[in-house]
């Protein structure tokens, strides 16, 4: 399965790179957030966990031509909200490739890994996510919100009862200063996983962030 | 098919008759001609009279008639017959007021009488141009006379009623003097459409003085072209549309409201935490500073460029009126004239 998925992102990553006649340039993007999970995928046992912790990453994107190939990574640690002593690391991994098809919609596929790590275990969960971003200019292209969906074509974990339906949206806004390099977003991002097979078992996440962008578009 | 023979036949000798009259006459003034230069000057005096007594239709042209009367005058001349040389002479000059006989030709003999014949008899003509379109103001009608000898006329227009119109001119006349008329009545009007008389008289009129002669004009109006307003020019936003500042709110509303609802729209019936409502409201306030910024403004610059050109167009207007209104005061008349005839005394 996740051979297949990466020749199906590679497939689509490479009419975008034959078509690029342009010059392609780098983008990244630093991100600081703070992140609340709301996990009973462990129904039955101690009800639903509640954890939040800050949260780094980043991603670097090649942009060329409309087309993008992307590689994110984000890690923190996350506190249980009733302050015990538990506590786990997040770990989230993602590779997208992205097309820009008309300026204000971004369309991109790609996987995206994510870890809860205990000492004793790791709960990870793999999507193959389709996603669908819409830009609107506020004021031109200086002041800009976006609004994100994406779902999970494909997933899995290594729990048990196994992963359902997965999906998830993204909502913010982006300031570029005139004549600046870089630009600054703030985003708020929530995702839903339900087990299968697991009642109402589900985990859902959700983020705050504030990014700076150096580069691309 | 008998009846139509004979009235074709009878048509082809009536014009033939006419065809072979009108050959004669200019036949006649030839042989008389050759007569004269032969010194037969009493066969001359015979054909070149009977010559001149054909009707104006098959008779002979006017140039053709001065030159009948030239040969007719000298060879009375060289015949004795003086008195008959002066009255052909006086016939001569009534017709041709600026006829003069050709010096290379006719002896001095012959001039001299001729200008003595013209001398002592006055006569006047009026040429004018048959077609004349009048420009009033501007382009006039031109009326040329010829006198024989100086002559004190009066040039004037009147109604074919006889109504007076304009009083063109008067005074001495040596030779020909060329007259005007600015297609205006005496009040300084247009002349209305109808048929108009050109007369020409003597200030005073005597016996032996030139007889008045007459040119009708038909006149007729023509309304002057006036040219179109001048279109108006295409003017620029003087203030910057509402729609970009009302894109710009909605934006940040609806982007405001998705972070709020995502959680409803994608984790139903899960307890999500406040913070999107800070973020919510900070896209929301994002689109409001999108509103303010970009809501209608005066565009300063479109604003000077759209007055200067109402300023041309409103100079441009101003030139056309201007056009228009000279354009309706200088109205275009079609003056056709008549043949030049004689004014019958005490005549209107």
């Amino acid at each position: 399965m996740r051979i297949s998925g990466l020749i199906g992102v590679l497939a689509f990553a490479a009419p975008a790179l034959a078509l690029s006649q342009g010059r392609p340039t780098l983008a990244f993007r630093g991100d600081a957030g703070f992140v609340w999970v709301r996990s009973d995928t462990a129904a039955g046992a101690a009800g639903a966990i509640r954890l939040r912790g800050p949260v780094l990453g980043g991603e670097g994107r090649l942009v060329f031509n409309g087309f993008s190939v992307g590689l994110g990574l984000s890690s923190g640690t996350l506190q249980a909200a009733n302050q015990t002593s538990a506590k786990r690391d997040l770990i989230e991994g993602r590779l997208l490739v992205a097309a820009r098809p008309v300026p204000w919609l971004e369309m991109s596929v790609g996987p995206l890994v994510r870890a809860y790590v205990t000492d004793a275990v790791t709960e990870r969960w793999v999507f193959w996510q389709a996603r669908a971003r819409v830009d609107a200019p506020i004021v031109t292209s200086g002041l800009t919100s976006y609004v994100e969906l994406w779902r999970a074509v494909s997933s899995q974990v290594n729990l048990v009862a196994g992963a359902g339906r997965v999906q998830g949206g993204e909502a913010g806004v982006t300031y570029r200063p005139p004549q600046r390099p870089f630009s600054l977003r703030l985003a708020y991002r929530v995702d839903d996983a339900a087990v299968r097979g697991g009642g109402d078992g589900s985990q859902m996440l959700e983020a705050v962030t504030v990014s700076l962008v150096v580069g691309g578009r | 098919m008998t009846r139509a023979s004979v009235l074709l036949a009878a048509s082809l000798l009536v014009c033939g008759a006419r065809v072979s009259r009108a050959q004669s006459a200019s036949d006649l003034l030839r042989q008389g001609v050759q007569a004269y230069q032969t010194l037969e000057y009493d066969a001359a005096a015979a054909l070149l009279e009977r010559s001149l007594r054909r009707d104006s239709v098959t008779g002979l042209a006017d140039s053709l008639q001065t030159r009948a009367l030239t040969y007719l005058a000298a060879t009375e001349l060289f015949r004795g017959q003086r008195d008959s040389a002066v009255a052909a002479f006086r016939q001569l000059v009534l017709l041709n007021p600026r006829y003069r006989p050709d010096e290379l030709v006719f002896p001095p003999q012959v001039t001299n009488l001729f200008q003595e014949v013209r001398r002592s008899t006055k006569a006047v003509a009026v040429v004018v141009p048959p077609l004349t379109t009048v420009r009033t103001r501007l382009d006039p009608f031109k009326a040329r006379l010829l006198t024989s000898s100086l002559a004190d006329l009066t040039v004037s227009l009147a109604r074919e009623d006889g109504t007076p119109v304009r009083e063109l001119y008067s005074g001495p006349v040596a030779d020909s003097l060329l007259v005007s008329w600015d297609g205006l009545t005496a009040a300084g009007t247009p002349a209305d459409d109808g048929r108009y008389i050109l007369r020409v008289t003597p200030r005073s009129p005597a016996a032996d003085g030139p007889r008045a002669r007459q040119v009708v004009l038909d006149v007729k109006q023509q309304p002057p072209d006036t040219l179109p307003w001048p279109p108006t020019p295409p003017l620029l936003p003087e203030r910057t549309l509402r729609g970009p500042a009302f894109q710009s709110l909605a934006a940040g509303l609806v982007a405001g409201a998705a972070v709020v609802a995502l959680p409803s729209l994608l984790a139903q019936g899960k307890d999500a935490t406040g913070a999107r409502y800070a973020v919510g409201a900070a896209v929301g306030v994002s689109g409001l500073v999108g509103f303010f910024a970009r809501k209608p403004r005066p565009l300063d610059a479109n604003v000077r460029a759209n007055a200067w050109q109402r300023d041309a167009w409103k100079r441009r207007v101003d030139a056309v009126k201007e056009e228009n209104a000279a354009r309706l005061r200088t109205m275009r008349l079609v003056v056709r004239a008549g043949p030049e005839t004689i004014a019958e005394r005490g005549s209107p």
